[in-house]
C-alpha cells in the first residue's frame, strides 16, 4: 500500500535546443492509497511521460515525485528498489516476453527481486490467477499464444512483483472487448485482493468511466480536471470540450441536456441513464 | 529517440547538394584518385587548398566536419609517426640510440613525409565525407549506387534487391532503436540491472532485451513482405520509377572542374621543389 | 452480376501448418456490391481477419467459391499473374502502422505500388501528388515516416493505394492500434474515398462506433456468418452482439433497458441523434 504524490514536477524534452516541448507544466496530484485511478488525456497531452516519471526512468527536469512522502529520486542507486515497489506495464507490453514458458516469464520479475523459489511460485500462480491464465497455458511457450493472452501474461509478470503502486500505460489497446474486460477486470481485482494502488493510463474514457475510482484528466501538459469519477464526469461538457471521446451515454444526457429535458450532466453508465430517464416517462 | 540522426547528412543549399548523387559518387572516387596523384609540396598544398574550398563551398559548418576526423585520429598520429621515422633519405637531422641494437633516425624527407600522408588522409576523408555523407541524403546515395551498378544486373548481380534491402534497413533503424529503448525500460521495470556486475552478468542481461527484439525485427519483417506483396511487389523487374534524375550541366562542370583539377596537380608534380614521393 | 465485386459462397479455410487444422472459416457466404461500405465485425479470432486476406490473395481457401473482381481465387490453376492483376485492384491497409511503410520519404512511399505497376514516371508523380492531397497529407510529403503520429501513417499508406487506382480498399483493423484522433481520421479518410470516389471499403473492426458507420454490417463468429444487415438491424439484437463477443453500444443498451422497464419507444436507433429524437418524442407524446 502506499500513496503516490507528484509536487510541482515539470519536465522539458530537448532542453535548450530550438525543439523545447514543456511535456509537464508544474504538475501536481496524489494519487490515493489503494485506489484505482485512471490517468486520462489525448495523445501529446504528457499523459506517457507521466508514466515514465512515475517508475523513475526518468527524472523531472523540477518537482519531486513522492511515494510514501519520500522522493524517488533521492537516493539514485536505490532506484531499482523503488522500481520493484512501484511496478510499470508499458504499452503493448507482450513484445517484451522472452522466456521459453510463460510461468517462466511471469517468474522474471520475482527472481530479480530475490525472492525465494517458494515465494515465487507462490505470486506466480497468484498472478496467473488474477488475469486469468489456465494452468495448461502456464507450460506453453508465450510465443505460441495469442495476442490477448500474450497481453496478460505480461501483466501477470509486473503484478507478480506485487508493486505497491502498478502503473499500467494503455493496458486495452487493441483489444477486442473480451480481451480488454478480461485484463480490466484483473487489474481491478489485484487492486482489490492486494490493496494495492493501481494507476491505469488510457485514452478511452469509456474503460475509466467502468473501471476506475478516481480519475485524473490531463490536457496541455497540465492536469486538466481530478476527483472522484463523479466529480470529473460532472464537468462532461468540459471534457468533450478538451477533445476527449466521453462515453456515448454521456453525450446523450448532454445532448437531451441541450433538448431541454431533466438529467443530471455527469452520466457515464447505462444503468444511471435508466435510473434518470426512467421517472420521466 | 525520434530525433537520432542517420547518417551525417547536414541540409543546406549548396552547389554540392544540388548536384546528382550519382555525379556525387564518381566525383568522390575521382578526388581520391586526386589525392594519389599529388607527389610534392605544390601539389599537395594545392590539395589541401582544394579541400578546404569544398568544405566552403558545401556550407557545412567546420565543426561539424571536424568530427568525421576524430574517428581516424590515432590511425593519422601512427601513420605520421611511421612516416617521420622510418623514411630514409639524404639529410640527417637528428639521431639517437635508444637501445644497442635500436637507433633512431630522423631525416628532412621523414618531416615531408609525414605531412604529405597526413594531408592525404585528411583530405581523402572530407572529400568523400563531403561528397558522400555530409551533402547526399543515405536515401539518394543507395538510389545512386543502385543505378551506376545496374548494368552487373546482366550477370545476374541483384543490384536492385540489394539497394531495395538498403533502403528498407534505413527506413527501419529508426524504429527499431525506439523499440530497443522500449524493451529495455520494460525490463528495467521488472529488475533488469544494466549497470552492475561482471561481464557475464551484463551479457546475461542483454538476452531479455535480444530475444524480444529478434522475435520483434522477424515478425515486422514478415508483415512487411505481406505488405509489399500486396502492393504489387515482385522485385526489380518492369518497375518504373518516380524520379529519374537526370545529370545537368551543372554536373558535368564540377566533373570537368575535378578532371581539370587532376591534371593540374599531375603538372605541378614537375614544378616541385624539396621532396618527392615516390 | 456486373455490380457484385466479391463473390463468396460456402468457403472452408484453415492454416495448413498447424498439425490438426482446426478449420478458421466454415462456410461463408455472402456477396459484396462494387461501392458499398461494408464492416465485419467479430472478436479476435472469429475469423474475420482470415476472411480478409482470403480476398486478395495472402490466403487461399480450402473448398467453396471464391470470386473477386473478376478472379476466381478457388481455382486450382490460378497463377502469380492472377494474383497481381487482383491486387491491383483490391489494396489492403494493415493494423501496425510501421510494418507497411517501406521507403524513408512519405513521397517515395506512395510512389512505391505505382512503380511496381510499370507505370510512367510522370503519371505517378501526378499520382502520388494527388493521393496524398486526397488524405490530407501533401504538407508531409518530404518528411519522414517515422516522425507521423499513427494515424498519419496509415494515411499515407492509403495513399500508397490510391495512387495504384483500386476498385476495393480492405482496412484490416487499421484502426485497432491508434487514438481516437487517429481513429477518426482514418474512418474519415475512407469514408471520403467510398463517397466521392466510389472505392468499395471493407472495414474489419471491433469496434461498435465504426460499424455504425457503415451501410452493412457483417458478424462473423466462429467461422460462419451471425448476421449480415444494416446497422440498424444488427443493432437491434444485442443478445446476438453479445453472444459473439461485441459491445452492445450505449445508446442501444439504454433503449432496450427503458423497454424493459415498461416503457414503449418505437425503432431501433443507430446514431446519438436519432436516439436523443426517439426519447424526446416518446416524452413528448407522454406529456403533450
Amino acid at each position: 500500500m502506499a500513496e503516490l504524490t507528484l509536487e510541482h514536477v515539470s519536465y522539458i524534452y530537448g532542453e535548450r535546443t530550438p525543439f523545447e516541448i514543456t511535456a509537464l507544466d508544474d504538475v501536481s496530484l496524489t494519487v490515493r492509497e489503494g485506489s484505482v485511478t485512471g490517468i486520462i488525456g489525448h495523445t501529446g497531452s504528457g499523459k506517457s511521460t507521466l508514466v515514465q516519471l512515475l517508475n523513475g526512468l526518468e527524472k523531472p527536469a523540477s518537482g519531486r515525485v513522492l511515494l510514501d512522502g519520500c522522493d524517488i529520486w533521492e537516493k539514485p542507486k536505490e532506484m531499482q528498489k523503488i522500481r520493484f515497489r512501484i511496478g510499470l506495464v508499458m504499452q503493448y507490453p507482450e513484445y517484451q516476453l522472452f522466456e521459453e514458458t510463460v510461468s517462466a516469464d511471469i517468474s522474471f520479475g520475482p527472481r530479480n527481486m530475490g525472492l525465494t523459489e517458494e515465494e515465487i511460485k507462490a505470486r506466480v500462480s497468484e498472478a496467473a490467477q488474477f488475469v486469468g491464465l489456465e494452468p495448461e497455458t502456464m507450460e506453453k511457450s508465450p510465443f505460441d499464444l495469442s495476442g490477448g493472452q500474450k497481453r496478460r501474461v505480461a501483466i501477470a509478470g509486473v503484478m507478480a512483483m506485487r508493486p505497491e503502486v502498478l502503473v499500467l500505460d494503455e493496458p486495452a489497446a487493441g483489444l477486442d472487448p473480451r480481451g480488454r474486460d478480461m485484463i480490466l477486470k484483473g487489474i481491478r481485482e489485484y487492486g482489490r485482493c492486494t490493496g494495492n494502488t493501481v494507476v491505469i493510463v488510457s485514452h478511452s474514457m469509456e474503460d475509466m468511466a467502468a473501471y476506475c475510482d478516481d480519475i485524473i484528466v490531463m490536457a496541455g501538459g497540465k492536469v486538466h480536471l481530478c476527483g472522484s469519477r463523479d466529480a470529473v464526469f460532472a464537468h462532461a461538457t468540459e471534457l468533450a470540450k478538451v477533445g476527449l471521446d466521453i462515453p456515448q451515454i454521456t453525450k446523450l444526457a448532454l445532448l437531451l441536456k441541450q433538448r431541454g429535458i431533466t438529467i443530471p450532466e455527469g452520466i457515464y453508465t447505462v444503468e444511471a441513464a435508466v435510473e434518470a430517464l426512467r421517472p420521466l416517462f | 529517440m525520434k530525433n537520432i540522426a542517420l547518417g551525417q547528412f547536414y541540409p543546406a543549399r549548396s552547389p554540392i547538394h544540388a548536384l546528382d548523387a550519382r555525379m556525387k559518387v564518381i566525383l568522390s572516387i575521382l578526388y581520391i584518385v586526386c589525392t594519389f596523384l599529388c607527389k610534392n609540396v605544390l601539389a599537395f598544398g594545392a590539395l589541401a587548398l582544394s579541400a578546404v574550398l569544398l568544405i566552403l563551398l558545401s556550407r557545412v559548418p567546420m565543426r561539424t566536419i571536424l568530427r568525421a576526423i576524430r574517428p581516424i585520429l590515432f590511425i593519422m598520429l601512427f601513420t605520421a609517426l611511421i612516416n617521420l621515422f622510418f623514411t630514409k633519405g639524404e639529410t640527417l637531422l637528428w639521431s639517437q640510440q635508444i637501445l644497442p641494437f635500436w637507433r633512431i633516425d630522423l631525416h628532412l624527407e621523414g618531416i615531408y613525409s609525414a605531412a604529405f600522408m597526413l594531408v592525404r588522409i585528411v583530405v581523402l576523408i572530407l572529400g568523400t565525407s563531403i561528397f558522400l555523407t555530409y551533402t547526399t541524403t543515405p536515401i539518394a546515395l543507395t538510389d545512386a549506387i543502385e543505378s551506376l551498378l545496374s548494368p552487373l544486373r546482366v550477370i545476374h548481380v541483384p543490384v536492385h534487391e540489394f539497394a531495395m534491402m538498403m533502403t528498407i534497413a534505413l527506413r527501419f533503424i529508426p524504429t527499431l532503436s525506439e523499440e530497443t529503448e522500449k524493451i529495455m525500460n520494460a525490463q528495467k521495470a521488472r529488475g533488469v540491472d544494466f549497470s552492475q556486475g561482471g561481464l557475464i552478468r551484463r551479457a546475461k542481461a542483454l538476452i531479455p532485451i535480444l530475444i524480444p527484439l529478434f522475435v520483434s525485427a522477424f515478425r515486422r519483417a514478415d508483415e512487411l513482405a505481406t505488405a509489399m506483396e500486396c502492393r504489387c511487389y515482385r522485385g526489380g523487374k518492369g518497375r518504373t520509377k518516380m524520379t529519374v534524375s537526370h545529370l545537368h550541366f551543372g554536373d558535368f562542370t564540377a566533373l570537368l572542374l575535378v578532371v581539370a583539377f587532376g591534371t593540374g596537380l599531375i603538372l605541378l608534380n614537375r614544378y616541385g621543389f624539396g621532396f618527392t614521393m615516390v | 452480376m456486373e455490380d457484385i465485386l466479391i463473390h463468396a459462397k460456402d468457403l472452408w479455410c484453415s492454416y495448413e501448418e498447424e498439425e490438426n487444422s482446426v478449420p478458421v472459416l466454415r462456410g461463408i457466404s455472402v456477396d459484396i456490391r462494387r461501392g458499398e461500405y461494408v464492416a465485419i465485425l467479430g472478436h479476435n479470432g472469429s475469423g474475420k481477419s482470415t476472411f480478409a486476406k482470403l480476398l486478395n490473395g495472402i490466403l487461399i481457401p480450402q473448398s467453396g467459391e471464391l470470386t473477386v473482381a473478376g478472379t476466381d481465387l478457388a481455382s486450382p490453376d490460378l497463377t502469380d499473374d492472377d494474383i497481381f492483376a487482383l491486387r491491383r485492384q483490391v489494396g489492403m491497409v494493415f493494423q501496425n502502422p510501421d510494418n507497411q511503410l517501406v521507403a524513408t520519404i512519405v513521397e517515395d512511399d506512395v510512389a512505391f505500388g505505382p512503380e511496381n505497376l510499370g507505370v510512367p514516371s510522370a503519371e505517378i508523380r501526378r499520382r502520388v501528388d494527388e493521393a496524398l492531397a486526397t488524405v490530407g497529407m501533401s504538407k508531409y510529403a518530404k518528411h519522414e515516416p517515422h516522425r507521423l503520429s499513427g494515424g498519419q501513417k496509415q494515411r499515407v499508406a492509403i495513399a500508397g493505394l490510391i495512387a495504384m487506382m483500386p476498385t476495393c480498399m480492405i482496412f484490416d483493423e487499421s484502426t485497432a492500434m491508434l487514438d481516437p484522433a487517429g481513429r477518426r481520421e482514418v474512418i474519415e479518410t475512407f469514408e471520403k474515398l467510398n463517397k466521392e470516389q466510389g472505392i468499395t471499403v471493407l472495414t474489419i473492426t471491433h469496434y461498435m462506433s465504426e460499424a455504425a458507420r457503415a451501410d452493412r454490417v457483417i458478424v462473423i463468429d466462429d467461422g460462419r456468418i451471425l448476421a449480415d444487415g444494416t446497422p440498424r438491424e444488427i443493432f437491434a439484437d444485442a443478445e446476438r452482439l453479445v453472444a459473439a463477443g461485441l459491445d452492445v453500444p450505449q445508446c442501444t443498451a439504454l433503449i432496450h433497458a427503458l423497454r424493459e422497464k415498461g416503457v414503449a419507444l418505437e425503432g431501433e436507433p443507430v446514431t446519438l441523434e436519432e436516439c436523443a429524437d426517439l426519447i424526446c418524442r416518446a416524452l413528448e407524446g407522454k406529456n403533450g
